[in-house]
């Protein structure tokens, strides 16, 4: 009866292995890679224990049921020594088996201090959305980091508010995002491609809804991004983005920063100068597109219950802003 | 018997079986039951709020509860099952069984021990009333600041957590001091430390636990408390507070908490696994040594709960080196169980299964816990649903399982009835099947990325089955549950048996009538060994002759 968790637990992974779900064991960075290892091994040291520990409790208990009529006592055994001593000792080895492989691997993900790091970045958490500022090339995104491939990324991790953590399984385990507290990570990645992450502490209504992403780009994707977003925000043309650019930078703009270099901003929501750079919104849950930006504009409420943008629009400003802000490429 | 009959008519005497005289009794037994029953009912309340929230991720996307609503509810459930549940039912079956386990005709204090535990029920009815208040807390069980600050946690709810936590904290407090003295003085003569029944080992282990962590928590929520009513500053951070003091104070409490929770119920299972094994307990003294140096360890490992908090790396790996360190006590009791059993006459009564199970699924809590002191891989799975398993196996198949093996062997002593065997045995397994439903598959999706305390989470990341999978499970226990609360009923409605000792028992408490008079004993025993009542049935094999 016990040996069905077994079973249960392997083809619970098999069955993982065969959807894309944002698993460590699937890792994309060196960082994850010793933690899924790390993990394997001692899974396996975990599975020899259980199985010989369970294995040898379902033999006593079918070996020395008691059967019919047996009224004889069994032997009245209250110690054994040897046997305890052994018993204590074998997991004192396995711990330290266990604790030399830990320091081994804390050891080999630990920043490399010998590396300079090629690219700061610095990651605001706000309830309930990630703000990525880039100081060494002065530009400021939203819910998407993008990193360069094979690049040494240094993070540091800041809170306006409370307490968020910082994890993108593929790429690294957690960093908590600690406000009054400035907290570092790295990342790298040699695989290009698009890694989910999610904030990992409760932070009140909408911790469910910080999502977001890591975005490893080839230099050369890198760097045509990078010179997208130090343009400036887009200037409306006609008389309709014209009145939506006015709504963006007056009511908006308590909340709203249309200047792409706005960096560790004051302001409580995402920056929008290349909003449709992005391929989500609202802590990356939404896909971006026409039709759900109207629902958000419509009622930010039933979309992302709790979140701190609580407005009312009018339909008719709502299609001008939608008219402009299509443009924020 | 003639103890049995005195007991009936000084009962009578005293007509004492009035609502009234319920409320009023300091009777260690009485007070026993109330705490029991209470625990019992937050128990219900603590299962619904679990059956929600499985409602609710049972699918991607759901809307069956608004994240004001979970965030509440997850909130509540936590807090409940630790603070409300398997503390005082361990409570519960300390203040019945111990003043009988060592022969005493009382708690030493009894007064306080009614104190006790109206300051425990009024904590857990004033916590459930915030949701009259405009809102209960909705923070996690352990509340981080700044989180809880004011401005972030605006509803009352906080307020109610903070005076709620003071009142059961101070509950424990003057019940494990009542303990602590109680074990000291009161043993009956002969019950040297060496003869002292395990259950009551492990509850005087609990009780320093509690005595010597609480501080810390009280500490943590009275600063919140300035912080919140008198606008200071101690986790506002904006204004040069710190968050992670809070953290520090509070797993300082929070991981004897966890020691706290699952030693009684490794002391029900000490109790149990011997009698229905017709052997003595394996390596007691191990056990006993184990048991005391968990307790000790246990004030050493607080930080292992903040690996991901940017500590550094020195830090880091004494708390990991001693988070392993206690795996190796932790191990001692499991393969002392399994010596017990070995070469004994099992008897699969429904306590001995729920014993069983307990052995078979705190193995996994452990096996589980010890990924989480690995550091790198905790970085991973820390705050993931890996947590959430982690802690069911050690909290549900573990204490709730304990307690529940706890209640089907002292129920007639406490009722004069036994309860109904097939019933119990459908109970457990019906339990044991639901259980490892629901929190196997934890196991995967903390594995594949999901984070824990979300009240919802997308499609397409693999996460949808098992949720599916998970929500059932919890159905089945509830069932499981259901089966219990019916047998609990069937069997109050019949006429009791008053059987003295059903079980075939070792310890004093089956020395005396069922339910025991108000006075325990008609004369206070004398004990030679750990098992006097072994030594009366087998003189020719008494322990006393052979005991190590
Ligand atoms: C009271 C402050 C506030 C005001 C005013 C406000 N917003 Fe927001 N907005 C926010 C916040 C906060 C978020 C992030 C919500 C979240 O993800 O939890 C946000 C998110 C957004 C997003 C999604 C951005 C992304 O990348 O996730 C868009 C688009 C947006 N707002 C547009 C507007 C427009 C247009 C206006 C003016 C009509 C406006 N907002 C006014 C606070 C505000
Ligand atoms: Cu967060
Ligand atoms: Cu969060």
């Amino acid at each position: 009866m016990f040996r069905k968790f077994g079973v249960l637990m392997g083809l619970a992974i098999l069955l993982s292995a065969c959807q894309p779900s944002p698993t460590f064991l699937e890792p994309a960075s060196s960082i994850s890679n010793h933690e899924a290892n790390l993990y394997r091994i001692i899974l396996i040291m975990a599975l020899v224990v259980f199985v010989l520990v369970e294995g040898a409790l379902i033999l006593i208990l079918v070996r020395d049921r008691k059967r019919a009529n047996n009224e004889k006592l069994p032997a009245q055994i209250h110690s054994n020594m040897r046997l305890e001593v052994t018993w204590t000792v074998i997991p004192i080895l396995l711990v330290i088996v266990l604790f030399i492989m830990t320091v081994q691997t804390v050891n080999a993900v630990a920043a490399p201090s010998h590396l300079k790091s090629d690219l700061n970045i610095r990651v605001v958490g706000h309830r309930w959305w990630w703000e990525f500022d880039y100081p060494d090339l002065g530009i400021v995104t939203a819910n998407e980091l993008h990193i360069p491939k094979g690049a040494t990324v240094q993070v540091q991790l800041e809170s306006v508010d409370v307490i968020h953590s910082f994890w993108v399984p593929q790429l690294s385990g957690k960093t908590d995002v600690v406000p009054g507290q400035h907290n570092t990570m790295w990342l790298t990645s040699d695989q290009v491609g698009e890694y989910l992450g999610q904030c990992a502490e409760f932070c009140g209504t909408e911790h469910a809804l910080m999502r977001f992403k890591v975005i490893v780009d080839s230099q050369q994707d890198f760097d045509a991004w990078v010179a997208n977003q130090q343009k400036p925000a887009y200037q409306p043309q006609t008389e309709d983005e014209q009145a939506g650019y006015m709504e963006v930078t007056g009511a908006c703009a308590a909340c709203h920063s249309l200047d792409p270099s706005d960096l560790n901003t004051k302001k409580v929501g995402p920056n929008l100068a290349h909003l449709f750079s992005r391929s989500t919104f609202a802590g990356g849950t939404f896909d971006l597109n026409e039709e759900n930006l109207r629902s958000w504009l419509a009622d930010t409420q039933a979309m992302k219950p709790g979140n701190d943008m609580d407005i009312k629009i009018l339909p008719k400003t709502r299609d001008q802003i939608i008219s402009y802000l299509l443009n924020l490429k | 018997m003639t103890i049995q009959a005195q007991g009936m008519s000084h009962r009578r005497e005293l007509g004492a079986n009035g609502l009234l005289s319920w409320i009023m009794t300091v009777d260690h037994k009485r007070i026993g039951i109330l705490y029991l029953f209470s625990a019992f009912i937050f128990f219900l309340v603590g299962g619904t709020e679990a059956l929600l929230m499985r409602i609710q991720l049972a699918q991607p996307d759901n809307k069956f509860l608004s994240p004001e609503a979970y965030n509440q509810i997850f909130t509540m459930h936590g807090t409940t099952m630790i603070f409300l549940v398997v503390m005082p039912l361990a409570a519960g079956f300390g203040n019945y069984l111990v003043p009988l386990m060592i022969g005493a005709r009382d708690m030493a204090f009894p007064k306080l021990n009614a104190l006790s535990y109206w300051t425990f029920l009024f904590g857990g009815v004033f916590m459930y009333s915030s949701f009259l208040f405009g809102g209960a807390p909705n923070d996690g069980w352990f509340s981080y600041a700044p989180l809880t600050e004011k401005l972030y946690s605006p509803t009352h709810g906080m307020d109610f957590w903070v005076m709620g936590i003071l009142m059961l904290g101070l509950a424990t407090t003057i019940g494990s001091i009542n303990f602590i003295v109680t074990i000291i003085q009161l043993r009956a003569p002969g019950m040297t430390l060496t003869k002292i029944p395990l259950f009551v080992w492990t509850t005087f282990v609990t009780s320093f636990l509690a005595v010597f962590s609480l501080p810390s928590l009280t500490t943590a929520v009275l600063l919140l408390l300035l912080d919140r009513q008198l606008g200071a500053h101690f986790y506002n951070t904006a204004e040069g507070g710190t968050a992670l003091l809070w953290q520090h104070l509070f797993w300082f409490f929070g991981h004897p908490e966890v020691y706290i929770l699952i030693l009684p119920a490794m002391g029900i299972v000490s109790m149990v696994i011997p009698v229905f094994s017709s052997k003595p307990l394996f390596g007691y003294a191990a056990v006993v040594f184990s048991t005391i140096a968990i307790g000790f360890l246990g004030f050493t490992v607080w930080a292992h709960h903040m690996f991901a908090t940017g500590m550094p790396t020195v830090s880091l790996l004494f708390f990991s080196a001693d988070s392993f360190l206690i795996g190796v006590p932790t191990g001692v009791k499991i393969f002392a169980w399994m010596g017990t059993m070995w070469k004994g006459k099992l008897r699969f009564t429904s306590p001995m299964l729920f014993a069983i199970g307990f052995v078979a699924l705190f193995l996994i809590g452990g096996l589980d816990g010890i990924h989480l002191a690995v550091v790198p891989v905790d970085w991973q799975i820390t705050d993931s649903y890996y947590v959430v398993a982690h802690i069911h196996y050690v909290l549900f198949g573990g204490a709730i399982f304990g307690i529940f093996s706890g209640i089907y062997y002292w129920f007639p002593k406490m009722t004069g009835r036994l309860l109904n065997e097939s019933l119990g045995k459908w109970h457990f397994w019906l339990l044991f099947i639901g259980m490892n439903l629901v929190f196997m598959p934890m196991h995967v999706l903390g594995i594949e990325g999901m984070p824990r305390r979300i009240y919802t989470y997308g499609p397409g990341r693999g996460w949808e089955l098992w949720n599916f999978v998970e929500t059932i499970g919890a159905f089945i226990i509830a069932v499981g549950i259901a089966l219990f609360v019916i047998n609990y009923i069937v069997t109050m409605l019949k006429a009791p048996t008053h059987e003295e000792d059903p079980w075939d028992g070792f310890t004093l408490e089956w020395t005396t009538s069922s339910p025991p008079p108000a006075y325990n004993f008609a004369e206070i025993p004398s004990v030679r060994s750990r098992r006097p009542l072994w030594d009366r049935k087998h003189p020719e094999l008494a322990d006393w002759r052979n005991e190590a």
